[in-house]
């Protein structure tokens, strides 16, 4: 970080908020994501399957996250669309080893794009093909396929395989999303 | 800071609340505030707060604005201002029971319940226990068991409050954290001794020896730093002697004397208490309590003063002569400047002392006593009553200061327990009944509590004409009909009949009042003045008995519901009132002993109101095929035990009659886990003339769960001695043997087994049911011409007291004392026991039983009844 960076996030003047949703089925390592950015003093060791929601922060290249990291469990993916309101972008994990459920991850996906919150405005979505370490993992481009993902024109859109447990891959995603939401912020503006 | 410079501001200028004139859809209006990306707590503080005190206010929000609230207050997590987040704990708490799907904020609970923030931690702890249900609460046990043990006094003695909250929704859950309990009992601070305490004696109380080993162990090991837990020792202590029925060695005694020499003075109160109101106490101890007491007494600190007087006052009746002792001190607490314990020395004394120093006391009494308030007027008002009932000769004292008393201002539970005292004074003791009517005629002329005077002019109604002059109360009853609202004058319409009922010379100036009333602007009034003023026309003394000094003797709830069915049934038969159960006399003791002995932890709040055991019985029994022919449900007996209760299969009976029939309702339970039991019925062996009508068999019986199955049988026609038999029964079922973890059966074909059952009894007892006469005499007096009379003289050798003989007969007979003639007058030899009751048909039977004393019990036993072969079968069966 340059010294002119360092003294504008010192002022506090360039710095910005916003909020992104991490949402996913369960056992896809949302929350696994979310810890590992976090700066290494916040970060926890065993990670447990969150129960309702929780709330992490984190700093990227200017811009304070708040990320709200959300329950994958079945019984209470419906009380995402709770913080569908306010949010600047979406984070979607998928877990790329379980072929099994990559209709679920589908029906949850649509029901997601076609929520009024949502529709109407133009937000950017991350997908992390998560678990790419996998001997059995689906590449990126397979789970695009398999997600209709290309059928998504009306709001930009990312894929990367990631693997959450070493890092690998969710820098490139997260600096894409960030860029993004720069980007949608200063239109606004 | 300049935010609440602002808020101070604003409050010296409006004077007074801030929150006075908030409204709810403003408040939910801005508290969408909460929903923005980025919260500012200063702004979001004060919104929060006022949703908090308008929720406390009491203002109730629907379930959806509940959880539009909640959820734009869980966004409120990303704000790391601590005042704001503690807001939101309280929020989440009160939100809880309102909102749905709160188990969403659980992993950030957790997350700051497992925190650094030590601040978060139990408040954290709180409210992820409010928002937790049984199954969600393994997924935070591990939490818990970490936070019971933690470091921090305030986070343990959180997580072992919020235990003990859960272990109303999850007791087993929060079983298994004992080990986490009882390492917290060890700790250094006195809050979580006392809490960890609390908590290990509630999970273990149903299990006597686990209770035991508990005291035991802590009695011994403790290091009492806790005055809080010490007390709750005590307690438990206390409580186990009350059960085991201990005697002076035990070592509980040993501990709570030992905690006399205790040096907090909480302790010592409570040992002294705890002594004091042991059923079975030496006097060896009880004299030590006391003097303990005495010497709070004379505490310079008033709570000491008034904890120790008011056990004093609490106990003065069951320990006259140890409290006599400290008569000294108390009279030199009559002067003290706190009223509430001037009062409640006063009482003592007066509850002790002698007949010549009551009038004095009283005097002392009212110098104060409208500088009370009325809660302690009404310890004033159980002392007199009290002490009237030990110095009868003293009525006129005591009856003057309560009629002033009557005439102070006061609330009505005040009033109603001074009219209390009166009417007890004049039930017993005649001499001071005239005085005490008088009083009362005059407290009902200017009194503004409805029920009260209501409840005054049945009284008069009812004890009024048995006066030497009934007329002179006439005048106050009627003059209620002129000034008063409907309900009351509806009452003294009824009061007056009753004089007209019972005294002839008065009836014809009855009618003329009654006649009046007929022109009255209220319904009932009117009606009820009609419907007196034409029975009283017919001068037929079976017609007063019956309909004016007779009270409704059915079960008013089934009554209601069998008029509402009537009116919807659309049928052209007359209304039968005879099909209706008639009301069981209700036992108001066993409700009082159930409260004394709980909350000793958890306030067990407001009795809830139960529909009447015999309902419940009629809704249950109405879902059996066939039941309906059989008429309505006359009565249900007690429940009858068949087998020990540590067997395989337990088994109890009730006996439920009905005018031809009686259904046996059998409880089945089977308590081996290995088996699973199919078509389980009772074959029963009766005896002659009975006829077994139908047997419904309970069709599965699985491990730990109770089955019912039922048997319809037939009362002898016409052949009443032989209703009173007895049966074998024999449980017979198809066992199949079955894995006793999941409770599946291993094979599909079962064995036919059986298990004998100790023989049923059908008495005479399940036949009749009580009924409570209020005015007994003119219904045996009546009964004279109209019913058959049977008479028999017996020797009961086995009885020894007249006493024994009354609970026995009564028991036996199944008929309600009237007249509470159950109660023996001491001292005497002979006594006449009065009862009534009705034989399943609806056939009245009336028993007087003149009792006499002499090498055993000699009675002779009257019987009257409308049926000739009842009155023979009550006689020949007491024989």
């Amino acid at each position: 970080m340059g010294l002119f960076q360092k003294l504008v996030s010192f002022l506090g003047v360039g710095r910005k908020e916003v909020n992104v949703l991490v949402v996913g089925l369960n056992n896809s390592g949302k929350s696994t994501v979310v810890n590992n950015f976090k700066s290494d003093d916040d970060k926890v060791t065993d990670i447990v399957p969150t129960v309702g929601f929780s709330v992490e922060r984190f700093q990227k290249q200017n811009l304070a996250f708040t990320a709200f990291d959300m329950s994958g469990h079945g019984r209470y993916r419906d009380l995402w669309e709770h913080y569908y309101k306010d949010c600047h972008g979406i984070i979607f994990v998928i877990d790329s080893s379980d072929r099994l459920r990559l209709v679920v991850v589908k029906e949850e996906l649509d029901l997601l794009l076609q929520h009024p919150d949502i529709c109407q405005k133009k937000i950017p979505i991350l997908f992390f093909a998560n678990k790419m370490d996998c001997k059995e993992a689906l590449s990126s481009v397979k789970i695009a396929a398999a997600l209709g993902l290309d059928k998504i024109m009306d709001k930009p859109w990312h894929i990367s395989a990631s693997n959450a447990l070493t890092g690998e891959g969710l820098q490139e995603g997260v600096e894409w999303l960030t860029q993004q939401i720069r980007e949608l912020l200063s239109v606004k503006n | 800071m300049s935010g609440f410079k602002r808020d101070k501001k604003e409050e010296e200028d409006g004077g007074g609340n801030p929150f006075q004139n908030i409204e709810k859809t403003i408040v939910l209006q801005e508290a969408r505030i909460f929903n923005e990306t980025s919260v500012n707590p200063r702004k979001c503080t004060p919104i929060l707060t006022k949703l908090l005190y308008m929720l406390n206010q009491g203002e109730q929000l629907s379930a959806k604005e509940a959880t539009d609230v909640f959820f734009a207050m869980t966004k409120l997590f990303q704000s790391k201002d601590v005042i704001l987040r503690r807001l939101v704990y309280l929020g989440i708490k009160e939100l809880s029971s309102i909102a749905d799907d709160v188990i969403i904020v659980t992993s950030s609970l957790t997350k700051d319940m497992t925190g650094k923030e030590d601040l978060y931690r139990a408040a954290a702890i709180r409210a992820l226990c409010s928002i937790t249900d049984a199954t969600m609460l393994q997924a935070i046990e591990r939490y818990m068991k970490q936070a019971i043990v933690d470091r921090n006094p305030a986070v343990s003695s959180a997580a072992l409050v919020s235990s003990l909250h859960m272990t109303k929704i999850a007791p087993e859950v929060v079983k298994r954290w004992v080990n986490e309990a009882q390492e917290a009992v060890n700790s250094d601070n006195i809050m979580v001794q006392f809490h960890a305490l609390g908590l290990l004696y509630h999970i273990r109380k149903s299990d006597r020896l686990a209770v035991t080993k508990l005291v035991a162990r802590l009695t011994r090991t403790m290091s009492s730093k806790s005055p809080y837990a010490v007390c709750m020792l005590i307690r438990i202590a206390a409580k186990l002697i009350e059960e085991e029925g201990a005697d002076s060695n035990s070592p509980y005694f040993d501990y709570i004397e030992a905690c006399f020499r205790h040096k907090s003075e909480m302790v010592v109160y409570e040992a002294a208490y705890a002594v004091v109101n042991l059923n079975r106490t030496t006097n060896r101890e009880l004299a030590q309590a006391i003097s303990v007491l005495q010497l709070f007494c004379g505490s310079p600190k008033p709570t000491l003063r008034f904890a120790a007087v008011r056990t004093l006052n609490q106990v003065a009746i069951s320990h006259p002569a140890a409290v006599t002792a400290c008569n000294l001190d108390l009279e030199n607490l009559i002067t003290d400047s706190n009223r509430s314990i001037a009062t409640l020395a006063i009482t003592t004394l007066l509850k002790t002392g002698a007949e010549s120093s009551v009038d004095r006391l009283m005097k002392q009494i009212a110098t104060f006593v409208s500088e009370i308030s009325d809660e302690f007027k009404v310890v004033v008002v159980q002392a007199i009553r009290a002490l009237a009932l030990k110095f009868p000769r003293k009525h006129s004292v005591l009856m003057n200061f309560l009629s002033a008393m009557l005439r102070d201002e006061g609330g009505l539970e005040y009033k109603a327990s001074i009219a209390d005292t009166i009417i007890t004074i004049i039930e017993d003791n005649p001499e001071a009944k005239e005085t005490g009517l008088a009083h009362l005629c005059e407290f009902i002329e200017d009194c503004e509590h409805v029920s009260l005077a209501v409840r005054i002019l049945h009284l008069l109604g009812k004890e009024g004409p048995k006066t030497k002059q009934p007329s002179r109360y006439i005048r106050f009853i009627y003059n209620r009909v002129i000034l008063e609202c409907p309900s009351i004058r509806a009452a003294a319409v009824s009061a007056m009949a009753q004089f007209g009922a019972s005294c002839p010379d008065l009836l014809e100036n009855i009618q003329v009042l009654l006649a009046r009333c007929q022109m009255d602007s209220d319904d009932e009034v009117r009606d009820r003045a009609t419907y007196y003023s034409s029975i009283l026309n017919r001068q037929d003394k079976s017609l007063y008995n019956n309909y004016i000094l007779e009270t409704l003797q059915v079960s008013v709830p089934a009554l209601e519901r069998t008029l509402k069915e009537y009116t919807n049934s659309n049928t052209e038969q007359p209304f039968d009132i005879k099909t209706i159960p008639v009301s069981v006399v209700s036992k108001p003791d066993d409700h009082e002993v159930k409260q004394k002995t709980e909350g000793m932890l958890i306030s067990s709040g407001p009795a809830k109101i139960t529909p009447s055991r015999e309902e419940n019985f009629a809704t249950k029994l109405n879902s059996l095929p066939g039941i309906q022919i059989l008429g309505p449900l006359f009565r249900s007996s007690e429940i009858v035990e068949l087998t020990e209760s540590e067997t395989e299969y337990v088994v109890r009976c009730v006996k439920h009659c009905y005018t031809h029939h009686m259904v046996l309702q059998f409880d089945c339970l089977n308590t081996l886990n290995d088996q699973l039991l199919e078509n389980v019925r009772v074959q029963l062996d009766t005896s002659e003339g009975y006829e077994i009508i139908s047997d419904i068999p309970c069709p599965k019986l699985p491990y730990n769960e109770t089955g019912t199955a039922y048997v319809i049988v037939k009362f002898p026609d016409g052949d009443l001695p032989n209703s009173i038999a007895t049966f074998g029964a024999v449980l017979k079922f198809v066992v199949k043997d079955c894995d006793p973890a999941t409770g599946l059966p291993d094979i599909d074909e079962g064995y036919d087994d059986e298990y004998m059952l100790e023989d049923l009894e059908i008495t005479l007892g399940d036949q009749i049911q009580k009924v409570s006469r209020a005015n007994w005499g003119s219904a045996w007096e009546e009964a004279e011409s109209t019913f058959y009379e049977m008479e028999d003289t017996y020797s009961l050798s086995s009885m020894n007291t007249l006493e024994e003989a009354v609970i026995n007969i009564i028991k036996f007979l199944g008929l309600q004392p009237a007249e509470r003639s159950d109660k023996v007058p001491k001292g005497k030899t002979t006594h006449t026991l009065l009862l009534a009751g009705i034989f399943r048909g609806g056939i009245d039977i009336l028993v007087r039983a003149k009792l006499a004393l002499a090498d055993g019990v000699t009675m002779q036993l009257t019987v009257r009844s409308t049926d000739e072969s009842i009155a023979e079968l009550i006689t020949s069966v007491v024989g």
